[in-house]
């Protein structure tokens, strides 16, 4: 059989960017098979000036604020996806008719866009640690070196600061921090005060490290300030997957497939079958390859393997960090004037490390209030609408949200599973379950105690912690877990599936563990070191 | 679309004058009319009483939207507020009721007179809403 590619990569998220242009760099003819929703309508409506600027002069910002069908006035908040605005919502669009996931207790945020989730990530990098990637069953010395090049294509910015050992590691080249806010600055003046005590209790704040430039590089810019960052690109200063596949196009080993939707695959004697639903069309269509490379999200590749081995085994384990935030009032900020130009990427990390062995780390991460508008935070309080508008008003500028992630493990409670589904768009359904044990739940709810009480010394008053539900974190491995043992369903640590020749997966379905730390900067390192090991292999 | 031609006008005005005090403009009052007309909220008929109710006075509308704010804060009365509240926030010209506000004086005695007040409202709100119940009962 003649094949149609040296690589197949599925999906073009953080992961699929990051292993397509490892191989295309190298020289493979390299195909992205992907779904590929895109932002039709509000891309060009969004002017390229500052919030407030924007809110001062725009007559039709309503149309992007709000949504044109008025998406972006959030109700009921149970929708997966709601958190995001309209200019965003294509991140989530289509996953309810194409890849539907039922359950009570588990409530994951998928995406079929172009650039996947990363198209509305908060760009916070986090290098993890030894003992964490042990835990996580990745090897240190090798992937120091898929940090250093993933860290080189998308360029990070960072503080060499106490927060530094559980962020920025020994990575070398970075950026310098963009500026902080001034609701964050007293936070970290509080800090620099209390700081011994504090870290002889285990806590220990510094600047968050981000995919984002605060120099200039290629066609992108440096951060401007702006505060638009939930809205749109325009400057390109924080990196999302859909630059690398833009970039990609340019060579003549890459091609980019949109509209196609990958159910399963086939290992044959001359090399793999890849079978595509077009979400245009419907038509089903094959593509071949001599690798194939998986990377359409955790839950995404659990589908296409599941399909692939003839639904043997339906159930997987699957692990995703708790989240919840707490929304503070910062007294010292009470009547301060908010700055114009700001970035609401920038942020601050407290790392709650008690054993002080970088492992088990919870996190929160600290940051204002302002270009997501007042109206969804007056919901938030139990006031009439007209009172809560005058209250917000006076409090907006002393408010900070600490959100808070927990480290995770494998549990008996938590797990995906397939069910046959003639009505749906691929014949199945992927349900799943997510409870942690009383014991985890306890230790939680001692962990955001902890956050509390530092955030009371930091002049933080907590007012509530809201729980999102399980899910909400967007952060989800573990469902093929790394194994030597080449067993059914699982990962070798080159990341190669078990029981195939040349199937490769460069997503997080092979982690162990969940640190708190956001993982997509480790899911760009693995992937780049799972592309290479697939070109070792040949 | 002309002023005060729409159907949805009368409400609009009702909403924005208990929102913040003013008279919405042209542009508001088209936007909120293509918004219900989009969202199509529907009442209940215990929805449909608090409605009417709110619609009888300024001082109506924010106890029962208050109350409702307490115990049932999804109720669909309190929606259409809320588009309306979108809706100026996202208007150049209202753009100074939602911008922090920074010192001035008397800036802890509002601060504490608004809450005291929403609380107050809050309270009857509840009162209000148990009648209506009894009456749609
Ligand atoms: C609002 C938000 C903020 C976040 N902030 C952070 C942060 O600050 N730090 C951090 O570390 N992480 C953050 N994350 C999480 C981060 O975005 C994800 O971990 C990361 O994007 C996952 O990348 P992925 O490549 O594994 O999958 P995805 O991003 O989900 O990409 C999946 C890709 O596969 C395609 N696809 C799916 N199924 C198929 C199929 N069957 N056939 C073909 N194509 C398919 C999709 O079109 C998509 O291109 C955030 C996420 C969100 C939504």
């Amino acid at each position: 059989m003649q094949v149609d590619f040296d690589y197949i990569v599925v999906g073009s998220g953080a992961t699929g960017a990051i292993a397509a242009r490892t191989l295309v760099e190298a020289g493979c003819k390299v195909a992205v098979l992907d779904a590929g929703v895109e932002d039709e309508q509000y891309k060009s409506i969004i002017p390229n000036k500052d919030f407030i600027s924007i809110r001062k002069e725009d007559q039709q910002q309503h149309t992007y604020f709000l949504g044109n069908k008025f998406e972006g006035i959030p109700w009921q908040t149970t929708k997966v996806g709601s958190q995001l605005t309209p200019p965003r919502n294509f991140l989530t669009e289509l996953t309810e008719k194409l890849i539907p996931f039922e359950s009570e207790t588990f409530k994951p945020m998928e995406s079929l866009a172009k650039g996947g989730l990363g198209g509305g990530w908060g760009c916070g990098c986090y290098l993890f640690s030894k003992p964490e990637l042990d835990a996580i069953g990745l090897d240190e010395s090798v992937m120091r070196k898929s940090y250093e090049a993933v860290a080189e294509h998308i360029g990070i910015s960072g503080a060499k600061d106490d927060g530094a050992p559980y962020c920025l590691g020994e990575l070398q080249n970075i950026l310098p921090p963009p500026k902080l806010e001034n609701n964050l600055k007293n936070i970290f003046d509080a800090y620099a005060k209390k700081k011994n005590k504090l870290n002889k209790k285990g806590v220990y704040v510094g600047r968050s490290a981000l995919a984002l430039l605060t120099e200039n590089k290629n066609d992108r810019s440096a951060v401007k300030y702006k505060d638009m960052d939930f809205w749109s690109d325009k400057d390109k200063s924080a990196y999302r997957s859909w630059m690398t596949i833009d970039e990609l196009k340019n060579k003549s080993n890459f091609t980019y497939h949109k509209n196609c939707l990958v159910l399963k695959f086939k290992e044959t004697e001359s090399g793999i079958e890849v079978y595509v639903k077009r979400i245009d069309t419907n038509e089903e269509k094959i593509f071949t390859c001599k690798k194939l490379i998986l990377s359409p999200g955790v839950l995404g590749t659990a589908r296409i393997v599941i399909r692939s081995f003839d639904y043997v085994q339906e159930q997987l384990p699957v692990i995703c960090n708790p989240y919840s935030y707490i929304p503070c009032l910062q007294w010292k900020m009470l009547g301060k004037e908010t700055e114009q130009y700001k970035t609401s990427f920038s942020q601050l990390v407290m790392y709650i490390d008690e054993n002080k062995s970088n492992y088990d780390v919870a996190m929160a991460a600290l940051f204002s209030y302002r270009s997501l508008l007042l109206f969804k935070l007056i919901k938030e309080s139990p006031l009439n609408f007209a009172d809560g508008r005058i209250l917000m008003q006076y409090l907006q500028s002393s408010f900070t949200i600490a959100g808070i992630h927990h480290p995770e493990k494998p549990g008996p409670s938590k797990f995906i599973r397939m069910k046959k589904d003639v009505h749906s768009f691929t014949n199945d359904i992927l349900t799943g379950q997510y409870i942690l044990s009383d014991q985890e739940e306890e230790i939680n709810k001692q962990r955001e105690n902890k956050i509390k009480s530092t955030l009371r010394t930091l002049g933080c008053f907590p007012l509530k912690t809201i729980h999102t539900p399980h899910g909400g974190s967007i952060h989800y491995a573990g469902t093929l877990p790394f194994d030597k043992s080449n067993k059914p369903f699982t990962l070798l640590p080159n990341g190669k599936l078990a029981g195939t020749q040349n199937v490769f997966v460069a997503d997080g379905s092979g982690f162990k563990y969940l640190p708190a730390k956001g993982l997509t900067l480790t899911l760009m390192a693995n992937a780049h070191f799972v592309a290479n090991n697939a070109m070792i292999n040949e | 679309m002309q002023k005060g031609n729409s159907i949805y006008a009368e409400e609009a005005e009702r909403i924005a004058d208990y929102l913040i005090g003013v008279a919405p403009g042209e542009r508001e009052l088209n936007i909120y009319s293509e918004a219900m007309q989009i969202l199509n909220i529907q009442f209940t008929k215990y929805e449909q009483e608090l409605w009417k109710s709110m619609l009888k006075s300024k001082w109506r509308m924010a106890c029962i939207d208050g109350g409702l704010a307490l115990k049932e804060p999804n109720n669909n009365a309190r929606r259409k507020l809320f588009c309306m509240l979108s809706i100026l926030e996202t208007s150049p010209a209202y753009i100074d009721y939602f911008l922090s506000k920074s010192f001035s004086s008397f800036y802890f005695f509002k601060l504490m007179w608004t809450a005291t007040r929403a609380v107050c409202r809050g309270l009857t709100g509840l009162f209000l809403i148990k009648l209506i119940k009894i009456k749609c009962k």
